[in-house]
């Protein structure tokens, strides 16, 4: 109690200084939540990446093919050593990307994700999917069939039974996956043949040799993943497949790729807490200020206390507490402002399916133990000096 | 006879403060004092005698350069500051000249606290400090804070504090010096009536001849030493 009285008596000053904490653990709270949301969809990503060895043409980046796989080529990396099944996948953004009309999106564009129904290809990680409503595409899929992502459902208002056209085709929408929180949120899954033919349609050249003979449907594969049998080293694997194609293909071996991965995260996840750190540690230095100058405005105050038997221990603790109490409050409220911003944002975000926080009950309750830990280290150094103080000199002021 | 207790043996007291190189002040230069349980003494000179020094060390506020320092039997002249602060809760009461009340407090909590610090539990020190007030007249006053009381309720309740561990000695540093005559007589009359009834031993440091005249023991100090 008396702590917050003493708090109050300089009411404009502790409420800067309280103001100095919100703004820093407003920035915590925002780009942490932030940061959790990247992590979530790299882990997603990354839970998928490292249950298959991915192969991509040569030249192209993840998933996204400029080139493509030779089934020819595919069926001999399915006699490999150790390799169970081969998967050939074939991928394209959802709508033609539209430069007049661009805007920068957060995560992942709607992508198409066309995979070979008939195959029995299964990521380690991810065998199966839970379903929000309807079906996951299987076997007796038809061409025009769908399962979308939770994102796009949201966005396009789509339910099963709903008519998507994508690309100018209709397809029916049999599922949508529930949310991941990563990478499927914004897919369509649909069979290879129609992502194919779509995938064609969209490149000219392709289309000309697609015309011409000279290129068939099945040859059309941008991406293809492979499953390792029970028992087979997976790096094993991957450096044969690489040895025996690597003049055509890229191979990303599952535990390679995951610790890129990691790598790339910890980078991310060092500069985004890092300037949150920066606007913490500039409110962490205005309680340090208040502290010292509360405590040299009470030095009287603390030499009667010390003349009655106050203890150094005692004396350190109030002030302690003091600088506390003042983090924890500034804390609360940053928290609350921080939540209430993530909160709006992602509410804003949603309904194009990109939500840009997430927001932890952990993190939250992390956060505010962190602000009163902040308070304390602000506060232990003024503390300590003012139970130091020599009571005579600190009497003499009367 | 029954043997009078020595509470406080004071002998050969130096003490001196450098303010600067050159500015060097020896307060104290060998000064002796006893006082026995029941006194109720004075200690008067002209200022800058060295009178309050001599309290701060009496106090344990200060530890002196030379001489040596007893109270309640046990030597005090090297007691570290770790330990200080014990004795100063539990055998040594203060009252100071401007009160020195803690502001945000009120009347009752400002009397605990010296309670908390000397290691009273959570009633006790309760129902001690509403006491000690109820008996110094301010029963009604004791939810008030310093800003809201008297210059003469609040030396009443710093009179409180210090008597709320029941110390074996009360050092007050110019009890009465920022009071007029008629309160000033009110709180001598106070500590007079607890030196007589409870039996509490005071020292009283003072350059006010008319408060001195109410004690029944001087001592006189001039230039650091016992005049």
């Amino acid at each position: 109690m008396e702590v917050l009285r003493n708090m109050w008596r300089r009411k404009f000053r502790t409420a800067l200084t309280i103001f100095g904490i919100v703004i820093g653990i407003f920035a915590f709270t925002v780009m942490g939540s932030m940061a959790l949301k990247l992590n979530k969809m790299i882990d997603g990503g990354k839970k998928y990446i490292t249950g298959q060895i991915s192969v991509s043409p040569k030249g192209s980046s993840y998933g996204l093919a400029t080139g493509t796989l030779p089934i020819d080529t595919l069926n001999k990396i399915s006699q490999i050593d150790g390799v169970d099944k081969v998967a050939a996948m074939a991928s394209l953004l959802v709508s033609e990307p539209d430069p007049d009309n661009a805007s920068v999106s957060f995560g992942n564009p709607p992508t198409i994700y066309g995979a070979d129904n008939q195959s029995d290809f299964k990521n380690r990680n991810w065998e199966t999917m839970d379903m929000r409503e309807g079906r996951m595409l299987d076997k007796n899929s038809k061409n025009d069939e769908v399962t979308i992502g939770i994102n796009i459902a949201t966005d396009k208002k789509l339910h099963v039974g709903d008519t998507f056209n994508i690309r100018g085709r209709d397809f029916k929408v049999v599922g949508v996956v529930a949310k991941t929180m990563t990478g499927p949120d914004d897919y369509v899954f649909m069979n290879i043949n129609p992502a194919r033919e779509m995938l064609i349609a969209s490149n000219p050249f392709m289309k000309s040799l697609y015309d011409s003979g000279k290129l068939k449907l099945e040859d059309v594969n941008s991406m293809a993943g492979v499953s390792w049998k029970d028992g087979a080293d997976s790096e094993k694997v991957a450096a044969e497949i690489k040895d025996k194609f690597g003049k055509d293909v890229t191979v990303m071996s599952p535990v390679k790729m995951g610790e890129m991965i990691d790598k790339a995260s910890a980078t991310f996840n060092a500069i985004i807490l890092g300037s949150a750190m920066l606007a913490l540690i500039v409110g962490l230095f205005s309680i340090v200020n208040t502290m010292v100058m509360s405590i040299s405005e009470r030095t009287k105050e603390i030499g009667i206390k010390k003349a009655i038997g106050a203890s150094p221990k005692s004396i350190a603790f109030e002030y302690t507490m003091e600088a506390g109490v003042i983090g924890l409050v500034g804390g609360a409220i940053g928290l609350g402002l921080g939540v209430l911003a993530a909160t709006i944002v992602n509410n804003k975000m949603a309904e194009k399916g990109a939500e840009i926080f997430l927001i932890e009950p952990s993190f939250l309750v992390a956060v505010i133990i962190f602000s009163f830990v902040v308070g304390i280290v602000a506060g232990v150094i003024p503390a300590i000096r003012a139970s130091k103080l020599k009571v005579v000199e600190a009497i003499r002021e009367l | 006879m029954k043997k009078v207790k020595t509470v406080v043996k004071a002998k050969g007291i130096e003490k001196t403060y450098k303010m600067s190189k050159r500015n060097i002040v020896k307060a104290l230069k060998g000064v002796d004092i006893e006082i026995k349980e029941g006194d109720f003494s004075a200690i008067i000179g002209p200022s800058g005698c060295g009178k309050s020094t001599l309290m701060h060390i009496l106090g344990l506020l200060d530890r002196p350069d030379a001489g040596n320092l007893e109270i309640d039997g046990t030597d005090m002249t090297k007691l570290p500051e770790k330990k200080a602060f014990k004795m100063r809760a539990k055998k040594i009461g203060f009252i100071f000249q401007g009160f020195n009340l803690i502001p945000t407090l009120t009347a009752l909590e400002n009397v605990i606290l010296a309670g908390r610090y000397g290691g009273m539990g959570r009633v006790e020190r309760m129902e001690r400090a509403k006491e000690l007030l109820k008996m110094l007249g301010l029963g009604d006053r004791i939810n008030h804070k310093p800003n809201e009381l008297s210059g003469g309720q609040q030396q009443r309740v710093a009179i409180a504090r210090a008597l709320m561990n029941d110390p074996s000695i009360i050092l007050a540093d110019e009890p009465t010096g920022e009071l007029d005559t008629k309160t000033s007589l009110e709180i001598m009359d106070i500590l007079k009536d607890l030196n007589e009834k409870e039996g509490k031993t005071f020292v009283i440091v003072t350059h006010n001849m008319e408060v001195a005249n109410e004690c029944k023991k001087i001592i006189k100090l001039r230039d650091g030493k016992n005049a």
